[in-house]
This record gives C-alpha cells, sequence and structure tokens, in this order.
C-alpha cells in the first residue's frame, strides 16, 4: 500500500472519534495510541463531556503529549481529574457502566469473533501472541466495543479465528482500508475509507464482504485535522501505523 | 545483630534469596512502568528456576525472565511491550518451545483472582467472563450456579503469590511504603500475597510517614525485607523519577538468549551499589 501512512493514520483516528457521544464513559488501554487521540479528538470537538478513563487512572487527562512510549503511564494521571484506576474501570464495566472500550487483538473472523491469543493450539501454540487483556472482559460488557487494528489483510480478517479468546458486544472495527459493523451475527462492511477501494478491501479480506451500500468514510475535514494537530501535537497516533 | 534502623532493610541479593524455585512470584509495576527490574535481574543472576509469574500486564520483567530461563507459568492478560518494541520475543519463543506454561487471562480475572487471596477466598465471581475458548482451555476458569437462584456465574480460581515484588519511590526500614502516581494492582498484590518484598527508590526515616500514615500503601507489617534500589525500575520508567529508557529496551529487545548473561553482569554494580541511610550498605 503506497498510501502516505499519515493519510491513514488521520482517517483511522477521525473515524474512531466520531464513533463516540457526548457523556459516554470510554476506555483505552496499553498500547493503544491511536484510541487515546481519538478520544481526546472527540472531547475537544462534538463530546466536550466525554469520560477520558484508562489503566493509570487518569479521568480526562489535561493532555496526552507526555504519552510517548506509552499510553499506560503516569502522565495521563498528572493534572487528570480524578483517579479511577484500571480495576474501578473493570468493576464499572462488569455492573453496566461502561459506554465504549477500545480494544485490539490480533485476527478477526467474519461472526464476530476476536482473537489475541495463539495461532495454533492454546497449550502448544504455533504463534503465542500477547493475549487479549481487557477484552474478555470488556467486549462482552461495555455496551459497545470498538476494535482497531492496522493491520488488513486475509490473516487477520478470516472466515474462523483459530481461537476465540472473547466474543459479545464488538460494534465497529477500524482498519487502514475500511470501517466493518457486527450486527445480524456478522461483520458487514460499513464504509471504505477515502484512501482505499473496494477491490482492495475484498483482496485483503478472508472473508466474503457484504455491504448494504458502498460508503466512503468520510475523510478528515480540516476542522479536524486542526483539532488533531493540538491534541497530538507530536503525532503519537502515527506509531503505529509507522511500523 | 540487626540495629534498631536498620530494620528490614537487606541487600538485593539478600533479598532475592528470599525467593526459592518454583515459587509463586506476583511483579508489581504495569508494562513498562515501575516494574522491579533491579531484582528481576537479581533472581537472573541468582539463576532461579521454575518461578510460576502473576501479573495483569507484563513486558520487560516476563519477558527477561523467559530469556534468562527462570520461568514455569505466567499468569498474565498481557505480555508485550508497548507499540513500537513489538512483541516479548523471549517469552513468546518459550511458550512455543513448550518450556513455559502461559496461562492467559483477561487483566480482570488476574483482579479477581488476587481478590479471593486477599479475601482467603478459594475464588471469585468474575461476572463478565461469559464465552469464549479461555473458559474451555484453562481449568482455572468455571460457571457455577448461582446459589441464590439467580444465572450462572463465571469464577476465577484464587491466585495465592509467595511473594509479591514491589517497587515503590518511598519506604522505611520497616517496610511501609508509598507509591506515587498510578498505583496499578500493587496494593491488592501486597495483600494476596504470603510475603512483600519491597525495592525503593528511596529510604525514608523511621518518622517521616507518621505525619501522613494514611498515605502508606503498603504496611509495613506484611513486608518481610526491604531494599534500597535507585533505579530500581529502569530501564522501566518510574513516576516522578525516570522516563522509561528506550534505548536500553531497543538494545535488549536485539540480544539473542545467550547474551542475557552480559547484559546481567552489565547492571550488576549499579544493581548492588546503594547506599542505604544511616551509613549502612553493602
Amino acid at each position: 500500500m503506497s498510501v502516505n501512512p499519515q493519510t491513514i493514520a488521520d482517517t483511522m483516528v477521525c473515524a474512531m472519534a466520531r464513533l463516540l457521544q457526548d457523556g459516554e464513559r470510554v476506555f483505552h488501554g496499553v498500547a493503544s495510541h491511536m484510541p487515546m487521540v481519538a478520544m481526546a479528538l472527540a472531547k475537544r470537538l462534538h463530546a466536550p463531556n466525554l469520560v477520558q478513563l484508562n489503566i493509570p487512572g487518569g479521568v480526562n487527562p489535561p493532555s496526552i503529549a507526555k504519552a510517548n512510549v506509552s499510553s499506560a503511564g503516569g502522565d495521563l494521571l498528572a493534572g487528570a481529574e480524578s483517579y479511577f484506576p484500571l480495576m474501578d474501570i473493570f468493576d464499572l464495566s462488569m455492573r453496566g457502566g461502561l459506554d465504549v472500550a477500545f480494544l485490539g487483538g490480533v485476527q478477526f473472523d467474519v461472526h464476530g469473533n476476536v482473537n489475541a491469543s495463539v495461532i495454533g493450539d492454546y497449550r502448544k501454540p504455533k504463534v503465542r501472541m500477547p493475549g487479549g487483556a481487557g477484552s474478555a472482559v470488556l467486549i462482552p460488557t461495555a455496551k459497545k466495543a470498538i476494535i482497531w487494528r492496522t493491520k488488513h489483510d486475509r490473516r487477520t480478517f478470516v472466515e474462523q479465528v483459530d481461537f476465540v479468546t472473547t466474543r459479545g458486544n464488538v460494534w465497529k472495527i477500524v482498519t487502514p482500508l475500511c470501517v466493518f459493523e457486527y450486527r445480524q451475527g456478522r461483520l458487514w462492511l460499513d464504509s471504505v475509507h477515502p484512501h482505499s477501494f473496494l477491490d482492495e478491501v475484498r483482496e485483503n479480506t478472508g472473508f466474503e464482504l457484504q455491504y448494504d451500500e458502498i460508503r466512503t468514510t468520510p475523510a478528515p475535514t480540516a476542522r479536524e485535522l486542526a483539532a488533531l494537530r493540538q491534541v497530538d501535537p507530536r503525532n503519537w497516533r502515527l506509531k503505529e501505523v509507522g511500523r | 545483630m540487626q540495629t534498631a534502623n536498620k530494620g528490614k532493610l537487606v541487600s538485593l541479593a539478600e533479598a532475592a534469596a528470599l525467593v526459592r524455585d518454583g515459587d509463586r512470584v506476583a511483579l508489581g509495576g504495569n508494562v513498562l512502568h515501575r516494574a522491579p527490574m533491579a531484582f528481576v535481574r537479581e533472581l537472573a543472576r541468582q539463576g532461579k528456576k521454575g518461578l510460576k509469574l502473576v501479573k495483569t500486564a507484563g513486558a520487560h520483567d516476563i519477558d527477561l525472565l523467559c530469556a534468562a530461563g527462570c520461568v514455569a507459568e505466567v499468569d498474565a492478560g498481557f505480555v508485550s511491550y508497548e507499540t513500537e518494541f513489538g512483541l516479548a520475543a523471549h517469552y513468546r519463543k518459550a511458550v512455543e518451545a513448550g518450556a513455559v506454561k502461559a496461562n492467559e487471562h483477561a487483566c480482570y480475572t488476574v483482579i479477581g483472582a488476587l481478590r479471593a487471596a486477599a479475601t482467603g477466598a478459594p475464588f471469585m465471581p468474575v461476572v463478565g467472563l461469559k464465552t469464549g475458548d479461555l473458559i474451555k482451555e484453562n481449568d482455572y476458569f468455571t460457571i457455577i450456579p448461582d446459589p441464590f437462584g439467580g444465572v450462572h456465574v463465571p469464577v476465577v480460581k484464587a491466585i495465592v503469590p509467595d511473594v509479591a515484588v514491589i517497587h515503590v519511590q518511598e519506604a522505611d526500614a520497616a517496610g511501609n511504603a508509598v507509591i506515587h502516581g498510578p498505583k496499578y494492582e500493587d496494593v491488592l498484590m501486597s495483600r494476596a500475597a504470603k510475603s512483600v518484598i519491597v525495592t525503593a527508590e528511596r529510604i525514608v526515616s523511621a518518622q517521616a510517614f507518621r505525619q501522613r500514615p494514611e498515605q502508606v500503601d503498603i504496611p509495613g507489617f506484611l513486608v518481610a525485607a526491604v531494599v534500597h534500589a535507585p533505579r530500581g525500575a529502569a530501564p522501566c520508567a518510574c513516576d516522578r523519577a525516570y522516563e522509561a529508557d528506550t534505548r536500553a529496551l531497543e538494545r535488549f529487545k536485539k540480544l539473542d538468549a545467550d547474551q542475557i548473561g552480559d547484559y546481567l553482569a552489565e547492571y550488576e554494580k549499579s544493581d548492588r551499589s546503594a547506599k542505604t541511610f544511616g551509613g549502612w550498605n553493602r
């Protein structure tokens, strides 16, 4: 793919930010620079009452500019409104009080299953992956789980995952090429990013695409890009795409 | 003879010697933050075997101990570095080779297992764990009937660490310890474990916490040993003290298992050089 990584990062982050509504309680975890930026962007633009939650426990951190190597460090607690750490966030989600959780994963199937665990046998894996972190309890309990993945190929989007780390309230999956939506028991192609096209999505997806109509993800607006430069001046959103 | 103000202060080597082969060891901090790295390196230098590690989300600590061949099992929700450092390659290789058993949790089920231990209960409900292969594949998860007639409840078996190792910014010689910034799961770990070892950036006087006892996160009576370990989390970050040393982490990531001995030796002098207050040092 010869598209500028910055275009991919900006498009993905804006797509993720637009999914958030004012007043929602939203969580991002570790190794989650893109959701961290998307949450800050949404709060700056259309969701001023968003409640940003993170592992170190900083509720509505005043800045994400110092979250360089990590999206789970003490810089997100410094100057925050209050302390509400991971344990409390999990408990909140268990009792139905978390609106949105951003989660990753490595392999996803058409049925909405998420694999972040292994390729091959669980006890003698061909590939041991990092593990689902909070996914196995947050995807079933958060009202909406939004997944992002910076890789979109036939090994990532498959007919059937090797291992079901979890499934549940997956709502959207944002990739470098498109947005999928989960409804009626399967993934639907929701929109194709403006820098991609339908055939590219089809070639890189391991299951048959299903869609109502071909929509294009709106390109980042000038207003969104200006706000992005303010909330993410050091361009942390590029980290995941740059690899 | 132990002097009054030496208290539970011991050298890093003496504290690590308290950990026996096969022990279940809970490690404080989270991913690249406040991991007890000086202690972890000392465990590796002492050639511990068969350790069963416990952590919600680990990175360099678990990866290093796997590289050094110290580990039998890992109970964790996530084992990987953050974005730009990629996967924990030594952990991954050890699991794929069958040398280390990966007991995958949701991070919250580690918390539940530690809560069970802290309350003396055999298991703890984790209502979110409703579906998927983790329940099928792991004997520490099951689903039980609600004894009060409601819907079935997923539960996780207690994890009782033999020792929790927690790096903090401040401790006194009696083991009273204060964590600055995010506490992650460390306070819970200190209650769940049979024994606690504290490593600290600074050793403060016994009077220091009397002015603010409510801020003490870990009371000294739970603590078996205290080690003065300046930069004891490096190359991971320690809140309000130092950032992650990204160059050191990048360098480690490129090492093969047979280069780990040299890596540990490089840190040995600085790891063991701490001078404790009152002129006592090793």
